[in-house]
């Protein structure tokens, strides 16, 4: 899809928008919400500091599944995925100490390092040639595997998941492939171009916008973004 | 580098898709801008976040669980 077409299809979202003022009414927040009483992840991750494995076990118990997801969206194998789940969660009991509540929360840090620890891991174990044969399959086959994942049907999404999910689904295909490539896949500007047969500017011009897009609706989805 | 080519370079700094020579760029705007600039990357670190969370959740085998907290314990007592 040329640049123009996809700024022009970015200016037509009637929908995102009476969605978004939905979602500004209810003060959703990124985050998954606790239950009342349950210690926050800042506080878990204090205990952690301070050597407390009963905080790593709650840790893992609210955020093992979307650990995983991330995982095994990189690797597509499910007992490297838990290997690697292991590893991660064990890194966290070890860098606990470099974590850093002014430079953002919990879940964001815990997801950067499971993400770089995953395209390590895919890269270390030499598999990369073949889940590069697999995401060809995926992106000629299904060009926006990325929101086709699993049906609406088959998952039952928080509201949260649900809006998130709702805001990148906002995007043009062609926006969510670059993003799926760069931020699953580790792969580089270059590499995309390579992969989807398109010139590098267009590449760099898909992924600002789609970018700046899942920003600008995540800042309305949370006031403190 | 404007403070709004900066932010568009965040967001792809952040998911690590800026290419060699635009990093070089970005660090130097990166010092330019401070604070101010920093403080905008912490924001986008957000877009991991709700990355991730766009994902169905996976469900961990029930092994994984006992062995790493063995593994934390056997580690504490060491």
């Amino acid at each position: 899809m040329e640049p123009t077409k996809l700024i022009a299809s970015t200016r037509r979202k009637p929908k995102k928008r009476v969605h978004l003022a939905k979602a500004r009414a209810r003060r959703v927040t990124v985050a998954p919400q606790l239950e009342p009483g349950a210690p926050s992840d800042l506080d878990l991750m204090l205990r952690i500091k301070a050597q407390d494995p009963d905080a790593l076990s709650q840790l893992y118990d609210r955020y093992n599944g979307i650990l995983k997801a991330l995982i095994l969206r990189v690797i597509h194998n499910e007992a490297e995925a838990d290997d690697l789940l292991q590893e991660i969660f064990m890194e966290i009991w070890n860098q606990a100490k470099n974590f850093s509540a002014q430079k953002g929360k919990p879940l964001g840090w815990m997801v950067t390092l499971a993400r770089r620890r995953a395209i390590d891991g895919l890269r270390k174990k030499q598999a990369y040639q073949r889940a590069e044969e697999r995401l060809q399959n995926e992106t000629e086959q299904q060009p926006d595997a990325w929101v086709h994942n699993a049906t609406e049907e088959e998952i039952l999404l928080s509201d949260t998941r649900s809006l998130i999910r709702k805001v990148i689904r906002g995007l043009p295909p062609a926006q969510q492939q670059a993003i799926d490539l760069a931020f699953f896949k580790g792969m580089s500007q270059r590499e995309i171009a390579a992969k989807t047969n398109t010139p590098l500017g267009t590449v760099k011009t898909r992924l600002e916008l789609g970018l700046k897009k899942i920003y600008d609706g995540l800042k309305e989805l949370r006031d403190e973004l | 580098m404007n403070f709004s080519e900066f932010q568009n370079q965040s967001r792809l700094y952040v998911i690590g898709a800026l290419e060699a020579e635009e990093l070089e760029e970005f660090e130097k705007a990166r010092d330019k801008f401070g604070k101010k600039g920093e403080d905008f990357i912490t924001k986008c670190y957000a877009l991991h976040e709700a990355f991730a969370l766009s994902l169905r959740p996976a469900k961990a085998s029930s092994a994984i669980k006992d062995r790493l907290m063995a593994m934390v314990r056997a580690k504490k007592q060491a």
